[in-house]
């Protein structure tokens, strides 16, 4: 939705903030205009929080130089914290992978997120992935075992067989969780209980 | 198996309508674009999920279908089916999706539920067997190779869930595998590691085409087994129909899933440095064909019109009969006005063909002309205009 400015039926900041709101996903112009004027008429304090956090978004969360997972700072919780179990690596797709498992309460180890899963389609190739970052920290840390906790669907398989050949070298025990998973899903949607099972049912590769 | 109730809501031209199935023959009559066709393509798309005629799913929604508040139109087709292991409720709705400025887009989402239950649009396939001949069917024998191999795929998809899911998994493959193929190609991609990088694939793609290729090979051998004496009954011809897989590669006779991926595989690196030059898969299901032959002749590229009918007919019929065969229920079928289009001696057999037990039917013809007082005296009547359908 654009705003002529010369016209200046609307004044300018409001027209800009409905045009950055109508940027979002999900978000019609209708949707940007309540928004808008709900901010307009609320609390100032409302408004600078909003600020704040938007800002607080792009310039604190980073990613962690350890796991990869999305962090505020240099290491996030899990890293940091030494009761973690430090001989184990569970490998993920994505952020949100983490917080299923740790939702299952089954697993005490560490993490590594990839960023994604191998899918020439989408123009996704291993050096798109933080698989070499993986096998550093392999070589680096006291790691036993690396749990490939890649989705159970196409890609997700393709990423853990890259993986697995990259780290058979290295002498770790790999593994791969499976049971209960159905197939073509998506880790994130799994259900604790499903996936907690599938956590501790986990396979020699 | 049978239908007993099929539902729609704005599917087509249909707002509304709930109809209640006789298990035996129902015939569905009335004017061109009455909406004859929709109701088999329900039945079809509760089957399979797709629908034989268009791509894309939002053309299933009534064109001036309003939604309820806040809600896009969508359309719904839900039918209950009842099968020997008990009855079963199925419904499926297509809803349109509205872009970021709230109005309608291309896109459309699909809600499937099984007994209430929303699952997965793969998980309804095979629940309601169905075979469809439509006149668009009576090019197989000399269509695109393409067709054919549908043919093979919607037969087997229906009657085994792992079937359906390792072809849906082969597809993935093979559009991943022609993505790397061609980056390399078309140089966007430095061709370092080839073998490396297609080493995944290639297990891959060899492992689930090695199931799929045995799972046709067998289908082919069942096939044989019915359609020969059936084309000859069906043509009044001298000679039986043979079937024939007509593989990319040289089998050498292994028809066990395990040698035949280890076949593929080996073909694959055979054929590395054309599939590289060419930016695609060239081997596996997904390239072959079917070829039919009567004696010495290929029908597919020497047979009359007459006879290539004969062998879309027998393959249709020779189709639910291996569904009885194998599953041990007959299937829904469904004929899309092809009554017209069959000599005298062919609809016979057709028509002798569906009067059978536990032989659900629905056909459909723009007038009863075509069929004799005994025949319509023995079936159930539906007369469908505009929409709407009537007792007949
Ligand atoms: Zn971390």
């Amino acid at each position: 939705m654009t705003f002529s400015r010369g016209e200046c039926l609307i004044a300018e900041p409001v027209a800009r903030l409905i045009e950055e709101f109508s940027k979002l996903p999900g978000i019609g112009p209708k949707t940007a205009s309540r928004l808008t004027f709900y901010l307009l008429r609320a609390e100032e304090e409302q408004a600078r929080a909003l600020a704040q956090a938007l800002l607080d978004l792009r310039e604190r969360v980073t990613l962690c130089t350890r796991c990869y997972n999305i962090t505020v700072g240099e290491l996030c919780p899990i890293c940091a914290n030494p009761a973690r179990d430090q001989t184990r690596i569970c490998v993920v797709e994505e952020p949100l992978d983490v917080l299923a498992i740790e939702r299952t309460g089954v697993y005490r180890g560490l993490y590594h997120v990839l960023h994604g899963h191998l899918a020439p389609l989408e123009g996704i190739y291993r050096e798109n992935l933080k698989i070499d970052e993986l096998l550093a920290r392999v070589r680096a840390e006291p790691v036993d075992e690396v749990i490939l906790a890649t989705n159970p669907n196409t890609e997700g398989e393709a990423t853990a067989f890259l993986l697995l050949r990259d780290l058979a070298p290295l002498g770790v025990r790999v593994t791969r969780i499976s049971r209960g998973l159905p197939t073509g899903g998506d880790l994130e949607w799994a259900d604790p209980d499903t996936l907690g099972a599938a956590l501790e049912g986990r396979r020699e590769l | 198996m049978y239908v007993s109730q099929l539902s729609l809501r704005d599917f087509r031209n249909y707002q509304r309508l709930d109809l209640h199935l006789d298990p035996g023959i129902t015939l569905l009559y009335g004017p061109n674009a009455a909406g004859k066709t929709s109701l088999l393509e329900a039945l079809y798309f509760l089957a399979t999920t797709r629908s034989p005629r268009v791509s894309a799913d939002r053309d299933l929604v009534r064109w001036d279908a309003v939604g309820e508040a806040g809600v896009t139109p969508f359309a719904r087709v839900a039918a209950e089916v009842q099968r020997r292991a008990g009855r079963v409720r199925l419904e499926v709705i297509v809803q349109r999706r509205a872009d970021e400025a709230g109005q309608l887009s291309a896109a459309s989402t699909k809600i499937v539920r099984i007994d209430r239950r929303v699952v997965r649009a793969i998980d309804l396939v095979g629940q309601l067997r169905v075979v469809l001949f439509t006149p668009a069917d009576l090019t197989l024998a000399d269509g695109p190779p393409s067709e054919r191999r549908r043919y093979l795929d919607i037969t087997l998809s229906q009657l085994d869930p792992h079937y359906v899911r390792t072809l849906a998994h082969y597809q993935k493959l093979v559009q991943q595998r022609n993505s790397l193929l061609r980056a390399w190609r078309e140089r966007r991609r430095p061709p370092r590691a080839v073998d490396e990088e297609l080493a995944y694939w290639d297990q891959e793609l060899a492992a689930a085409g090695g199931y799929l290729l045995a799972e046709r090979l067998r289908a082919v051998r069942d096939l044989n087994g019915i359609v020969g004496p059936l084309f000859q009954a069906i043509s009044g011809g001298d000679a039986p129909l043979t079937i024939a897989y007509l593989p990319g590669f040289d089998l050498e006779a292994a028809h066990d899933s395990g040698t035949l991926a280890t076949r593929l595989g080996e073909a694959l690196r055979a054929a590395r440095p054309e599939e590289l030059a060419r930016g695609q898969t060239l081997l596996g299901p997904h390239r072959d064909d079917l070829a039919f032959t009567v004696g010495s002749v290929n029908l597919g590229r020497y047979g009359s019109r007459g006879q290539q009918r004969s062998v879309t007919l027998t393959l249709k019929l020779g189709e639910a009969r291996l569904m009885r065969q194998r599953s041990g229920e007959a299937p829904v079928l469904l004929l899309d006005d092809v009554l017209s289009e069959l000599d005298a001696m062919r609809r016979a057999h057709l028509l002798e063909a569906i009067r059978q037990p536990e032989q659900q039917t629905l056909l459909s013809a723009t007038d009863l002309s075509d069929f004799n007082p005994a025949f319509l005296a023995a079936i159930t009547r539906l007369r469908v205009e505009d929409g709407r359908v009537y007792p007949g």
